[in-house]
């Protein structure tokens, strides 16, 4: 076994271990869907819609199903007798909104550009690429929408047959159950904006941005008479995609096995809603009997995925001359896209950030209401910071603007509006379990001299030099617990893992998330090892295999450090538990389990340290030797852990970004990032400021480069990394990060779940900086994207007048 | 079809491939060498499929296999010998790398890269990179493994 750079076990957590995934990833041994291969493998390739809506009036496939190597070409009618449309229970969340009904290629109708029409199967992947560019789709074309608002309109053409109108989902989060209470609530919201002494009013817009993983989506299915369906599918909750797949495919539920790639090249969410491509691959294994891949190619992935944010925010604030933030008042229209995406349905997102938008300050009163439409781009779906980014751009500006109205620095505003003590309830009802928001500001503004940057900023305007400070801070969620996945998603949010202790005391851990560059393998052994005083390079772990794993909504909503983990502790305690039992049982002692340490692989009897024995022997002495056991204990080790916290758990950060803005350009350099973050305990510092880097020059990528253009005619214009650009290493700044942490105490180890939310807050930070430094001007920005041609355009229009 | 002598990792290849076939196609499935990734399908932007061609990091989508003939190439997976590169220890030791999709690319451009420049400042490094694509990272511990390994180099 290979042992780990240092033998004290009371040091693995918290350690900066390199990472076990690591040797396998830099010598190129990682192995990724594109690396599975299976005999007889054949080869998928998608026909999709060149249109945004239009009716389909026929598909030719006769000269694709000509052409020498190609086996099979799928189109949507046909299919509607093999298989149940893709709105099944299962992907449907327990939030009142209109479903509509749609198969895994589309049939009558496509409704955006990219949608799938067909599909070809083929020996060879280039035969499968031609024949694919050889089916012949007719088209009439239908009226276009791609603007929200215009699709809320009355009269607004209805882009789904079977539903009422284009509104999807529309919800108020604050008053209450009840109209009525809603509308007493709204009322008192009116009459203190009436009486406030400073109010803003402003059209915030989040443009269409996400995440673009660098490993597209995949599948690989394999079907056999008896022993049913293997897929492989590049998928952050492959419990949930093998039930839908069960349901869909009416295929027995044992017979249906997901496995997630131990490596996958990222996700970020747009691996966790069920696609319908995984449908139409398991449908061609079955149909054909043979092994059936699927790679999605860059155009394919930017067309149909990783599409979010996308939208308008009217917010109001109303605050008090002395910077007490009274009131916020908010009417969200979020362009969902087509919404055809189980699990999520273009809706769920904007939903949990308007749960969460209230952040980390005390209102003493909120009107939140939120329209979803639906239009002919695609459907949105996932992308970290989960619904956030457009609710918390608008609020952390909205509270900049009113500071330069009160007359007082925002940060002395934000300071003075935290939450001071928690656990918390929003306005919008969301609950804030622990830690302390004061604790990690203060510490954000002891890294930064305030006063001393004002009288720089000061000398350097006089130079005609335009220096700026922005600040931000974002409550985010650290796992999403039951009371909250069961009706936004119809799923659990516990955790759970399998520990077996093997007979020579390795441990092997079944996890059912599927992580996708995270270093699950690295910190659950780390957090395992240190429960059980063993060495990580004795634990391996299993992740995201149905057929091995105990039942796990999947790797979303930095689920693993909140709940992931704690389920590894706790059946590691009841695995400890265990072999003190037996173990006192042998020494013939009465003992508990607290009379026992386990160190350095070895169990050592506290009252009498002379007494002890090797974990690994009595690992041994239980699986190989189980006579003479204590009364009603059996022999084997292993157990399964749910973990589920009593409360719904948070992490907390704030940001600062310091940079100067040239003049004659508005072209800008970020001179410091400086955060402030409560992570709760930290299981590996290096992963967690892995996390930390990426999550903010994503926040930052989307608020500066990335941006999904549609025409008028819904022509997706920016689905590859030529035309939607994604920030490089030369286009972002190092970072300052710095930890103000609370254990959580609501989880075993005191870890939080990190990483997800993050780069929610950055666009705050970055543009309140911007205008800060612009402050002469007057320039106040309420778009995304920013980039200098539009800054400067703002500042010119500001100079106008 | 034409037939190719190649040299990858020191091995030398006789194969018959189509003419259309992309090198990196070529590696990965007629080589089975899986290292070398596809990020953005043969745009030559996310620069995962990056290899050494006769001493000279290329993009292997923007190539095809039959003008490799009578070439030489090293993909990530003959970067090691015996033991990792000091470059390939540094992304270890310095978290330089998440889900890895990237990695086998920058390694290759940034083994090039401290051949020619063994002694780069962060800036230089971050300009290196700009034929890499990385979403996980935000290329903080990229750039700290480079300075690492060029710091074992000298």
């Amino acid at each position: 076994m290979k042992k780990s750079p240092t033998k004290d076990s009371t040091k693995w957590f918290g350690a900066r271990l390199p990472r076990k995934e690591d040797t396998r990833l830099v010598t190129g041994k990682g192995k990724y869907i594109a690396d599975f291969v299976l005999p007889g493998m054949l080869h998928a390739v998608f026909v999709r819609s060149e249109v945004a809506h239009a009716h389909i009036r026929g598909i030719d496939t006769s000269e694709a199903e000509a052409m020498p190597g190609v086996v099979a070409v799928y189109t949507g009618e046909s299919l509607k007798s093999q298989m149940k449309s893709m709105t099944q229970k299962v992907l449907i969340p327990n939030l009142p909104a209109q479903y509509p009904e749609y198969w895994a290629l589309a049939t009558g109708k496509v409704k955006y550009h990219g949608e799938p029409v067909a599909l070809v199967v083929a020996r060879d992947k280039y035969v499968a690429v031609d024949a694919a560019e050889a089916v012949a789709v007719d088209y009439e074309e239908l009226p276009v929408i791609t603007d929200a608002e215009v699709a809320l309109k009355p009269g607004a053409t209805v882009i789904h047959d079977d539903a009422t109108s284009n509104e999807i989902f529309a919800m108020t989060f604050t008053g209450g159950d009840t109209i009525e209470a809603q509308n007493e609530n709204d009322a008192e919201v009116d009459k203190i904006f009436r009486e406030a002494d400073v109010v803003v009013s402003e059209r915030f817009k989040v443009h269409r941005t996400g995440v673009t993983p660098l490993e597209p989506r995949g599948a690989l299915c394999d079907w056999s008479e008896t022993d049913g369906l293997t897929a492989w599918i590049t998928t952050q909750r492959p419990h949930i995609d093998r039930l839908a797949l069960v349901d869909i495919l009416d295929i027995p539920p044992e017979k249906v096995r997901v496995v997630t790639p131990r490596d996958m090249g990222g996700a970020f969410g747009i691996k966790a809603p069920f696609y319908r491509e995984n449908v139409i691959i398991a449908h061609a294994a079955r149909d054909l009997g043979r092994p059936v891949r699927w790679i999605e190619s860059r155009y394919e992935c930017q067309m149909n995925v990783g599409q979010e944010r996308d939208q308008v925010n009217y917010m109001e604030i109303a605050a008090s001359k002395d910077g007490e933030l009274l009131a916020v008042r908010n009417r969200g229209i979020a362009n969902v896209g087509v919404g055809l995406v189980g699990v999520y349905w273009g809706f769920v997102m904007p939903f949990l950030g308007a749960i969460e938008l209230p952040n980390a300050y005390t209102w003493r009163k909120g009107d939140v209401k939120l329209h979803c439409a639906v239009t002919n781009k695609t459907s949105n779906t996932p992308s970290r910071a989960f619904g956030n980014y457009p609710t918390r751009f608008a609020l952390e500006r909205a509270i900049d603007m009113a500071a330069r109205k009160i007359g007082m620095e925002p940060s002395e505003v934000r300071r003075k509006n935290l939450i001071p003590e928690l656990p918390y309830t929003s306005v919008t009802n969301d609950f804030y379990d622990s830690g302390d928001f004061i604790k990690v500001w203060d510490n954000l503004m002891a890294q930064i001299d305030l006063a001393e940057f004002r009288k720089e900023q000061a000398a350097a305007r006089k130079e005609g030099r335009y220096l700026g400070i922005g600040f931000a801070c974002g409550v985010e969620l650290s796992g999403v617990a039951s009371e909250l996945m069961v009706p936004m998603e119809n799923q659990p949010g516990y955790g759970s893992a399998t520990v077996r202790v093997e007979p020579r005391g390795a441990l092997l851990i079944f996890c059912g998330d599927a992580p996708s560059g995270q270093g699950h393998e690295t910190t659950t052994a780390q957090a395992a090892a240190s429960v059980l005083g063993i060495d990580p390079g004795d634990v391996v772990t299993t992740t995201g295999d149905t057929g091995t794993t105990p039942f796990g909504s999947g790797s979303i909503g930095a689920r693993y450090g909140a709940v992931g983990v704690s389920a590894v502790a706790k059946a590691c305690e009841q695995i400890k538990a265990k072999m003190v039992r037996v173990l006192a049982h042998d020494m013939e002692i009465k003992a508990e389990t607290k009379d026992f340490e386990f160190k350095n692989g070895e169990i050592v009897y506290l009252l009498d340290p002379s007494k002890r024995k090797a974990f690994k022997d009595v690992a041994e002495r239980i699986i190989m030797s189980p006579i003479n056991l204590p009364e009603g204990e059996d022999g084997g080790l292993e157990t399964t852990a749910f973990f589920e916290s009593d409360v719904p758990m948070i992490c907390f950060n704030a940001d600062c970004c310091i940079l100067e803005v040239r003049p004659e350009t508005s072209e800008w350099k970020i001179k410091r990032w400086v955060t402030s973050e409560d992570v709760g305990n930290v299981i590996n510092p290096m992963v967690v400021d892995g996390q930390m880097h990426g999550a903010i020059v994503h926040g930052l990528s989307n608020a500066i480069f990335e941006e999904y253009v549609y025409d008028e005619q819904g022509q997706q214009l920016s689905a590859d990394f030529e035309n939607y650009k994604i920030a490089t290493a030369a286009d972002v700044p190092d970072f300052e990060l710095t930890y103000a942490s609370t254990p959580c105490p609501h989880t075993p180890l005191g870890t939080r779940g990190i990483g997800e939310g993050r780069p929610a807050s950055v666009s705050g930070a970055l543009t309140n900086a911007l205008c800060d430094a612009l402050e002469p001007f007057g320039v106040e920005i309420t778009e995304l994207p920013i980039r200098p041609d539009r800054l400067w355009k703002k500042v010119q229009e500001a100079k106008a007048g | 079809m034409k037939t190719i002598t190649v040299t990858v990792n020191g091995a030398v290849y006789e194969e018959t491939v189509s003419e259309r076939m992309l090198l990196v196609d070529f590696l990965r499935e007629q080589l089975a060498l899986t290292g070398t990734h596809v990020g953005c399908t043969y745009e030559g932007v996310c620069g995962a499929c990056t290899i050494c061609l006769d001493g000279e990091a290329v993009k292997s989508c923007l190539m095809l296999a039959v003008q490799a003939d009578g070439h030489s190439i090293t993909t990530v997976e003959g970067l090691a010998g015996d033991k990792l590169t000091p470059l390939q220890q540094a992304f270890i030791e310095n978290h330089g790398l998440q889900c890895g999709f990237c990695t086998s690319g920058i390694l290759m451009n940034m083994s090039e890269f401290l051949e020619k420049n063994p002694n780069p400042s962060d800036d230089d490094i971050r300009h290196g990179l700009i034929g890499n694509l990385c979403r996980c990272t935000g290329y903080v511990h990229i750039v700290k493994a480079v300075r690492a390994a060029a710091a074992v180099g000298r």
